[in-house]
């Protein structure tokens, strides 16, 4: 008997986790958390608020890791000043959420200011109880587009 | 009543690793499929096949150009046929493909050759997209691209 109880525990315990999903409300929070994580350059929350296997790619095009991220913001190589979001939607998926939105960002890096009005599109995994991103995307606004 | 316990435990044992192993092929056949619905919808751009692209394409689109500009599902595809929007070719290459669960995350990048409202344009752009799997076939709700800086422009 003792050794159904580890196995029914495995089998159920998926399914407690499951009923216990993310909801809107919570990615939202999430990712308005992930922002001002950026901005205060709080790399411990900002290990709790991205996925390990985050695919994290800038307006240039250019990827990188969660670790290298981190590291950027953790160093002051990439130093926000200002962040101003706005999330225009977010899809839920059972356990990945898929958001849309745009900001307007003032940082540096490497020394160099930039000042950005970009796109941006983020999915978000629901992984040990909370919502956590997993791939990050941005574009630059062209003014002129319609 | 220890036999009892030991043959339920096998048995649930071996329905464990067969639903595991079941879920893996599901994967790996969603992943196949997922790559060759990407190839099938810029092959169907460049076709301006609205008929593909109405299977390919989910109804909650969201289209964000390389210049910011947003289309639907609607109004991507009439753009495509109407020739506004004349994809003459286009050479993707995925660089990342994962799944999480009914969705589908690609990350790659696109050398392109379109003319937009008359005009020419050659450019190189990296672009994610987002699929979701409804009514058995891959359907894409979200794409995203950036101009790459170095890229060729006219």
């Amino acid at each position: 008997m003792k050794i159904l109880v580890p196995l029914v525990t495995m089998l159920l315990v998926p399914i407690a986790q499951a009923a216990g999903r993310g909801d809107e409300a919570a990615a939202r929070a999430a990712i308005q958390a992930r922002f001002d994580a950026a901005l205060k350059a709080d790399a411990a929350a900002l290990d709790r608020l991205l996925a390990d296997d985050l695919d994290y790619c800038s307006f240039l095009g250019t990827c990188e890791t969660k670790a290298k991220y981190i590291g950027d913001v953790k160093s002051g190589l990439l130093k926000y000043q200002s962040i101003v979001s706005t999330t225009d939607s977010v899809k839920l998926f059972a356990d990945t959420a898929v958001a849309l939105g745009s900001l307007k960002v003032k940082a540096t890096r490497d020394g160099q200011l930039r000042e950005l009005h970009v796109a941006w599109s983020a999915v978000l995994a629901w992984r040990d109880g909370r919502w956590q991103m997993t791939t990050w995307t941005s574009t630059t606004i062209d003014p002129k587009a319609k | 009543m220890k036999t009892r316990c030991t043959t339920l435990s096998a048995t649930l044992i071996v329905v464990a690793a067969l639903l595991s192993g079941s879920c893996i092929a599901k994967d790996n056949g969603r992943e196949a499929a997922l790559r060759s619905a990407e190839i099938a919808r810029f092959q169907a751009n460049v076709d301006a096949d609205g008929a593909a692209l109405d299977q390919l394409l989910d109804a909650g689109l969201e289209y964000s150009h390389s210049n910011g500009k947003l289309d639907g599902k609607g109004s991507f595809i009439a753009s495509i046929k109407d020739g506004s929007l004349d994809y003459k070719s286009m050479e993707p290459t995925i660089q990342s493909l994962r799944l999480f669960g009914d969705v589908g995350v690609i990350r790659g990048q696109v050398r392109v050759s379109v003319v937009l409202d008359g005009k020419s344009h050659e450019i190189i752009i990296a672009y994610s997209d987002v699929w979701l799997w409804k009514d058995g076939r891959w359907q894409m709700t979200e794409w995203r691209s950036t101009r790459l800086p170095d890229a060729p422009a006219k």
